[in-house]
């Protein structure tokens, strides 16, 4: 008797099994749709939102005002998750595998390699940009950052999201001349010794630091179209290198450790254990002399060659329920009204991807009006001296080439 | 002598209750604290951002919170139906195998979950268990089961089956007797091995967060960000939270032991 339940159990699981795999979801025709009929799907659902969930002020921002902008235009509920990516990317790769056509995320925030990766394994949904009405109004669509996201095409396959750019941070009372190149940094240093430092690859600020550094001793050119091989950006990158071993015996514990998280940068800055700090959000400075973090005196540059800046995006993965749901929230997200919110420090303080030459007197004045905040760039400056992000295949072997010769030389 | 035993019994108690209770007083300040650098012995500045987010109702703290509470005791208690026959067989019976079968129990502590995890979430999406309720409890009863069955073998080899032998010779059934002699017997041993699950259930995070796939979403997976992107604040906000909801529980699981056995189990609990 028992046995014989034990078998019909594993029948009914291989039946399951089976019955799952075939399961198909109908293919969603984009082309075919017209937007008001994509806003007709989108009422009444939920949107699920999947993205970095570590920022106080970004989560603050998607669940109040994005949701109830949202779910007072289209009746969209938004259902925001902070996953980190590595571990977004890891479902959509698993649910790949395995054929599921009815994953739950709607949205996700992403860029860079991750970008690179997800599009590569056919994770994204698209192309869907064109089909967005804010994205065809608002958005200069020969822009090399809304094309190209680290070096990679985007093919419409994510929308501009919001752009982020290096900077770094000092407090104007114990810092009085700003080091603007690599050389007067180096100088600032050796006059300083242990009160600086920056964290180790492949945190993401770190990575930057070291990509900005790059750009101002070799030049930022020679990267944008250099093949992914080790020994060809060995070479171009020799002489960062080298001013990083330089630079290593005046850091803080003498270079031999290194935090491992610009959060722990910012928290050591805080506790005046060093002197600057670094971010790749032109708004860290404000929002942290907002909430008591950093002190009043607290300011932010860039180099005098300029800084790199990126933009992130969001897309679409391609087992998504809801993807009207998603393009209505995406092409919201889009809007000036949208971008001008996230762009007020008090709530995030993101800097907008709409093509100001496209934008309207008053859409102009509304973005104008904002005030930027304490210790942070203007836009203006900041898009003036930004430089374009290295391709995202260079990347880790950057930080693979900085690993095997900086912390390790002296020791 | 038995006088200055006792003292220094309880100095030693007092330096180790210091020393588990400071840790807790700093994140206590720091949850509070707009900015604390040394040497200053107490904040620069006061504020109350994080726990005004926390109980904000957009950012959904108390709901995720109550939830994962939720999902924990239903591990605990699925946990502890089941380990109560394992832990009796592995304690008081001989039958072919039982090492390896100890050996398997005990495995997920030997070789961590996370090591298995990708696997079992591909499995769980071909049985349609991914992403939902069940599938999370499931996952987490992984490495809850082990200390259990550790728990509560223990307790069974204590005991013994003489009571509860001797409750069959008198006539009881095999229900009665469970139910008026094991579980008074081994209430005790239920409560530790209760809120030991409780625990590793409540802050399970990577396997909540592959199986749950979001869609389940517990404490650990909105405190986490916080810890990692290195906000004092935040970070120290939830992990009180954490800290007493943990306390909380195995206060309670205690006390409803304690009242429900009353007269059986008083010489097991002080």
């Amino acid at each position: 008797m028992r046995k014989a339940v034990l078998i019909f159990i594993a029948l009914t699981l291989i039946i399951e099994i089976t019955a799952c795999a075939q399961q198909k979801v109908a293919q969603y025709n984009l082309s075919e749709k017209d937007w008001n009929v994509v806003l007709e799907e989108a009422k009444g659902t939920t949107v699920n939102f999947y993205g970095y969930g570590g920022d106080q002020k970004t989560n603050n921002w998607i669940d109040t005002y994005l949701s109830n902008e949202l779910k007072e235009k289209y009746d969209i509920t938004i259902n925001r998750v902070g996953m980190n990516i590595d571990e977004i990317l890891n479902k959509l790769l698993n649910e790949k595998q395995l054929n599921v056509n009815n994953g739950n995320i709607d949205v996700v925030w992403i860029n860079g390699e991750n970008f690179f990766t997800a599009k590569e394994n056919d994770l994204l949904f698209g192309p869907f940009t064109h089909k967005l009405p804010n994205f065809n109004q608002y958005i200069d669509k020969n822009s090399v950052e809304v094309n190209y996201d680290f070096g990679f095409p985007v093919e419409g396959y994510e929308a501009p999201f919001g752009k982020s750019q290096f900077v770094m941070i000092y407090d104007s009372e114990k810092v009085k001349n700003i080091p603007v190149n690599h050389k007067e940094l180096l100088q600032f240093v050796k006059n300083n010794p242990g009160k600086f430092t920056y964290p180790a690859p492949p945190d993401f600020t770190g990575s930057a630091f070291i990509r900005n550094i790059i750009y101002d001793i070799v030049g930022y050119e020679q990267f944008m179209d250099m093949e992914a091989d080790e020994q060809i950006v060995r070479e171009a990158i020799q002489p960062a290198i080298d001013y990083f071993v330089e630079l290593k015996p005046y850091l803080w514990k003498e270079g031999n450790t290194y935090p491992s998280e610009s959060g722990l940068l910012d928290n050591m800055y805080s506790d005046n254990e060093v002197v600057m700090t670094m971010s790749y959000n032109p708004n860290h400075v404000s929002s942290k002399i907002e909430t008591g973090e950093f002190n009043e005196t607290s300011r932010s540059f860039v180099f005098d060659k300029g800084s790199i800046g990126n933009t992130h995006f969001l897309a679409i993965p391609y087992n998504s329920e809801n993807k009207s749901g998603a393009l209505a929230v995406i092409d919201y997200i889009l809007s000036v009204e949208a971008q001008a919110s996230k762009y007020v420090p008090k709530t995030w303080g993101d800097l907008p991807v709409l093509d100001n030459s496209k934008l309207n007197h008053e859409e102009k004045a509304l973005f104008d009006n904002i005030n930027i905040g304490k210790g942070t760039i203007s836009q203006d400056v900041l898009l003036n001296n930004r430089l374009p992000e290295m391709p995202a295949d260079l990347v880790p072997i950057i930080e693979k080439i900085w690993m095997e010769n900086v912390p390790k030389k002296g020791e | 002598m038995k006088v200055k035993q006792s003292k220094l019994f309880s100095l030693i108690m007092y330096i180790i209750i210091f020393l588990l209770v400071l840790p807790l007083i700093i994140i206590i300040i720091w949850s509070v604290a707009k900015s604390w650098p040394w040497p200053s012995i107490f904040p620069n500045a006061i504020g109350l951002r994080g726990w005004k987010y926390f109980f904000k109702p957009t950012s959904k703290s108390i709901i995720i919170l109550l939830h994962s509470v939720y999902l924990s005791m239903i591990v605990t208690i699925i946990t502890l139906i089941i380990t109560i026959p394992a832990a009796k067989a592995l304690a008081l019976y001989n039958f072919k195998g039982k090492k390896i079968v100890e050996l398997l129990i005990i495995a997920p502590l030997i070789v961590s979950p996370v090591a298995v995890a990708m696997g079992i979430h591909l499995f769980f999406i071909k049985l349609g268990l991914s992403n939902t309720f069940i599938g999370v409890v499931l996952v987490h009863l992984v490495p809850c089961i082990p200390y259990s069955v550790k728990i509560l073998k223990n307790v069974f080899e204590i005991t013994g089956e003489s009571m509860e032998m001797q409750s069959r010779v008198l006539g009881a059934s095999k229900l009665q007797t469970f139910k008026h002699v094991t579980l008074p017997i081994i209430s005790p041993g239920l409560v530790s091995a209760g809120s030991l699950v409780f625990t590793v259930s409540f802050s399970q995070y990577f396997l909540t967060f592959l199986i749950g796939g979001g869609r389940v979403v517990t404490f650990p997976m909105v405190m986490f960000p916080f810890v990692q992107s290195g906000d004092r604040m935040m970070a120290s906000v939830y992990s009180i939270v954490f800290i007493f909801t943990t306390l909380a529980c195995m206060y309670i699981m205690e006390k409803i032991t304690k009242k429900y056995y009353k007269t059986e189990g008083y010489f097991y609990i002080n």
